[in-house]
């Protein structure tokens, strides 16, 4: 009798080891990355409806966004490289560029998406991003002296202005953040309270996987696995910048995508830079945003950058493999077996 | 009959036991260090935004897979797996070269193919890059 029992208990606990119908996941491709999208504890029907309509609006965001392909932005671009005035009938693209100038400023200029002159003349305007050599030194330092900024558009009752004719927006940096705190927007709307996005290594953890946290990993820039692992509560970001995605080698030498807007060429001294963010309504543009000043700034001033746009959770890893961590987040990080610990210091 | 065993049983002599445990003993042994399968390890391979197929990492074959640019060729080498072609510009889904463990991952963004290796204990839901 009580082995029958036994038996039967057994029995139904493989039943229910067999059934992890609870989480659904779909993937797709936008803004030139992979998104992929886990929903808990709906139904499949639901699940899929709500991812479907969360791609279909990443795809608008990306035709409304898009630097170089035709979009309201390369609209702006035209006009402003012909220092013309363009009437601008989208309150959206009102409003985001008039948070990227805010932006901008918060990270004393080291984000500053109107180099989009720089970006392509590095080749990064590209789905191949092929070039092989690097660009011409006196183009890129005529380019920096000419001060791009965003700042110095205008814009009044719907008319932009750009005043600087090498002020080319590229929302690159910016985009995927913006695109998760849509994501968010209509996970609320769908009532759906777990999920997880990710937009090409930026996410959002929304509610929890069950009982218990979403877990995300961290790549190794320079391995194909993962550095640590770490537990976002819910309504935590994501974001990191690195160098190994969108990148050139010139001569053995790497060239990345994220470019300091002050001279003109990539960061050479930073492999990646990775930081959290807790829930607010911009969480998921922050966590885009505000990797860029991280990376790019020099290895003495990241941290005081940290400081002054309140990040408590980031972790840098140089181009020697030393990584610098925030104590908040050294507290909380699971590293995987094969990290030096010597080379890490904490902040 | 199973009194037959029970007498058989006791015909054999020590030495006998004793070989007999020796060459049970060398079978585990040998089992354990020569059969070299990686016990669970599965290649998953996504076209797209769908699994398109899963191969036991256990052989040795290149698989030929049509992405979104045309051929990827993926190599699978006992336990082991690359991308040994692409047509992608740059080929950094090549340059990755070999991946043997669970939960690793190669992605071809260009030509929408990834590939990940499954089993053992998957410690997080997705990854930051």
């Amino acid at each position: 009798m009580r082995l029958n029992n036994l038996l039967i208990y057994f029995l139904i606990s493989l039943l229910f080891g067999c059934s992890d119908n609870k989480i659904h996941n779909e993937k797709d491709f936008v803004f030139g990355t992979m998104i992929d999208i886990k929903i808990y504890g709906e139904s499949k029907i639901n699940a899929e409806k709500v991812s479907n309509e969360i791609f279909t609006e990443f795809h608008r965001l990306h035709k409304l966004l898009h630097p170089w392909e035709k979009s309201t932005i390369t609209d702006i671009n035209t006009a402003i490289s012909k220092n013309k005035p363009i009437k601008i009938n989208n309150n959206e693209v009102i409003s985001i560029l008039r948070n990227v100038q805010r932006l901008e400023t918060q990270t004393q200029n080291l984000f500053n998406p109107s180099i989009g002159k720089l970006i392509k003349l590095w080749g990064f305007h590209s789905n191949d991003y092929n070039q092989e050599t690097i660009p011409n030194q006196k183009k890129i330092e005529k380019l920096v002296s000419s001060n791009p900024l965003m700042q110095s558009i205008k814009i009044k009752d719907g008319i932009l202005k750009g005043n600087n004719k090498n002020i080319q927006i590229d929302l690159g940096g910016y985009a995927k953040g913006y695109a998760l705190d849509q994501a968010k927007k209509i996970l609320k709307n769908n009532n759906v309270n777990n999920a997880l996005i990710n937009i090409g290594g930026n996410i959002l953890a929304f509610g929890k996987y069950g009982e218990r946290n979403w877990v995300v990993g961290i790549q190794n820039p320079r391995k194909p696995n993962v550095l640590a692992t770490i537990a976002l509560k819910p309504g935590w970001a994501i974001g990191t910048s690195g160098d190994y995605q969108r990148y050139i080698m010139v001569n053995n030498q790497r060239y990345s995508h994220l470019i300091n807007p002050k001279t003109g060429y990539p960061e050479s001294k930073t492999q990646s830079a990775t930081i959290l963010l807790p829930p607010s309504d911009d969480s998921g543009t922050l966590s885009d945003v505000f990797s860029k000043p991280l990376f790019i700034a020099k290895r003495e001033n990241k941290i005081n950058f940290a400081k002054l746009l309140n990040i408590k959770y980031f972790l840098i890893m140089m181009d020697d493999d030393s990584i610098l961590i925030s104590e908040s987040l050294n507290n909380e990080i699971n590293w995987e077996d094969d990290i030096d610990k010597k080379n890490i210091t904490i902040h | 009959m199973i009194k037959k065993i029970l007498q058989s049983i006791k015909i054999i002599k020590i030495g006998d036991w004793f070989i007999i445990i020796l060459f049970c003993a060398l079978i585990i042994i040998s089992t354990k260090f020569l059969w070299n399968l990686p016990q669970g390890k599965y290649l998953e391979i996504y076209k797209n935004n769908e699994i398109l197929a899963t191969y036991s990492l256990n052989q040795k074959i290149t698989k030929i897979i049509d992405g979104e640019k045309g051929e990827t060729k993926i190599t699978i080498d006992n336990g082991k797996v690359r991308f040994s072609s692409a047509p992608c510009a740059k080929k950094y889904c090549i340059h990755q070269g070999w991946i043997n463990k669970a939960n690793q991952i190669i992605i071809c963004i260009p030509n929408k193919i990834s590939i990940s290796i499954l089993g053992g204990k998957k410690n997080y839901d997705s990854i930051n890059y």
